[in-house]
């Protein structure tokens, strides 16, 4: 029994030191546009992109073709790195999983509805803002609940991400209301549990939300704290941030960004 | 050093210590009244398998050939999404007992046969010669020789159950791998809130599967 103890121990200790040394390399080793170069090498860019988020990222169940502002957002980065916007490789990510996506090296971009935080900015490389929305909520049409003063006692469904639960908490001590949160994995999670009357809000930012609204559901007028997103990358990969950063800039001073926004149809 | 293991990600955990705490808490209260659970129905079940009525039998089949044959991801959803409109609105926390306790309980109700029927049949005529009918038979002489036979498997499933548990998450549970989730999601800094989250659950774990182990052990020897 001791011996599997010290066994186990010293066995976590190595992973703890193994990948401790693993992201000290990756730090050190990141010179000036290597990273661009590694994906050049590649022959790819690789993009993290929602796929459950209608007009920004989404798979449509009948073709399984991703497509969306965010994947065109993609093929202007990759126009930029390549000369070739076809030369894009996306994946699907969810608010779990594109941190250490990114990290591991698995994708270079997350272009995924990843609303820019100050808390956020030390983890990863935002690029500014290629989207500004605001939060809302959906309510069932016969639950009776007009604006967030209706909202004492009700529960919330939001997605594992800070964002909205911060700025519902912030609104909702405001209206002097009290309110419980649930967080699920993804919408269409929270979608079913609205449904199935589990939550009586579904909240999220309004573009997100309006690829949900159907028959029995409506959104709400309130509108609450802008969310900003942006397009992260490793820590790392200065040289990468800054090629996205200029892309960005050169799309919104160009109306390029905005012909996008509007061929989605998104407000 | 940036990185998922960062120091500040450490200390922002640290920090925020009592909603693992809290969670941890709670996967334990879930994960305690699930095994009471799934006790009961392993015992009823197990026993009512080894009946000689064909009925007892066929109910008992048809209970742990469903759990068994299904996941128990879709279990939970079905309690959880599904119910409600039917106009069943268990809260979640009774989901959560319910859905692991049940799934648990088919395999404890296994583990209990193959103790039943490994006790000669000449046991149970004996007991009624002597006048016991089949339950009070069952509670005071063949369960108690049979419990050697399906206590080490038991436990294993004890602790099954515990790490089971944490499917909850999925259905916004509250219990410790929902708060973890939902930690790592928010501050981004996954790397510490997955190590110390497998930690806890070693904690609890662990020890059930040493004993589980020495349980066995023991059986060996006696054999």
């Amino acid at each position: 029994m001791k011996r599997l103890l010290v066994f186990l121990l010293s066995s976590l200790m190595a992973v703890v030191l193994l990948t401790g040394c693993g992201s000290d390399q990756a730090t050190n080793g990141a010179g000036e546009a290597k990273d661009i170069a590694a994906i050049k090498d590649h022959g790819v860019l690789k993009v993290g992109v929602k796929v459950d988020v209608p007009k920004f990222g989404f798979k449509d169940p009948q073709t399984n073709k991703i497509d969306g502002l965010e994947i065109d957002i993609a093929r202007a980065v990759a126009q930029k790195i390549f000369g070739d916007p076809s030369k894009i490789e996306v994946q699907g990510v969810t608010a779990k999983t594109r941190g250490p996506l990114l990290d591991n090296g698995e994708i270079d971009l997350v272009i995924a509805t990843f609303t820019i935080t100050e808390e956020r900015k030390q983890s990863y490389n935002f690029s500014e803002p290629y989207f500004v929305d605001g939060v809302r909520m959906m309510v069932k049409k016969n639950a009776g609940i007009q604006s967030i003063k209706d909202l004492n006692g009700k529960k919330i469904g939001v997605a594992q991400s800070a964002t909205t639960r911060k700025v519902i908490q912030d609104e909702t001590d405001k209206a002097g209301v009290k309110v419980e949160f649930l967080e699920f994995g993804t919408y269409p999670e929270i979608k079913t549990a609205l449904d199935a009357g589990r939550v009586n809000v579904f909240s999220v930012d309004g573009a997100i939300l309006a690829g949900y609204l159907d028959d029995s559901t409506v959104i709400l007028d309130d509108k609450f704290a802008t969310q900003q997103y942006g397009i992260a990358s490793k820590k790392s990969n200065t040289a990468l941030a800054k090629l996205v950063d200029e892309t960005i800039a050169e799309m919104k001073k160009s109306g390029e960004l905005d012909k996008l926004i509007k061929k989605w149809g998104i407000r | 050093m940036p990185g998922p293991f960062a120091a500040f990600k450490w200390a922002a955990l640290g920090r925020d210590w009592t909603v693992f705490a809290g969670g941890f808490a709670h996967t334990i209260l879930v994960s305690f009244l699930a095994l009471v659970l799934a006790l009961l129905l392993g015992i009823i079940f197990g026993v009512l398998a080894s009946s000689k009525q064909k009925g007892f039998r066929t109910i008992s089949r048809i209970y742990v050939e469903i759990i068994q044959n299904t996941p128990l991801v879709i279990q939970v959803f079905f309690l959880y999404h599904a119910l409600p409109h039917l106009g069943i609105l268990l809260p979640t926390f009774t989901v959560g007992v319910l859905g692991v306790g049940v799934y648990h309980g088919a395999y404890m109700s296994e583990a209990v046969r193959a103790g039943v029927e490994a006790i000669p049949r000449g046991q149970l005529e004996a007991a009624y010669s002597q006048g016991f009918k089949f339950w009070s038979a069952m509670r005071y002489i063949i369960l108690p020789q049979a419990k050697r036979l399906a206590v080490p498997t038991m436990t294993n499933q004890a602790v099954s159950l515990i790490k089971n548990t944490s499917v909850l998450a999925m259905i916004a549970g509250g219990e410790l791998m929902y708060h973890a989730d939902s930690w790592a999601s928010n501050s981004l800094y996954y790397g510490p809130a997955y190590i110390v989250t497998g930690i806890l659950y070693l904690v609890i774990c662990m020890p059930l599967a040493l004993y589980a182990r020495r349980l066995e052990e023991q059986m060996e020897v006696q054999a």
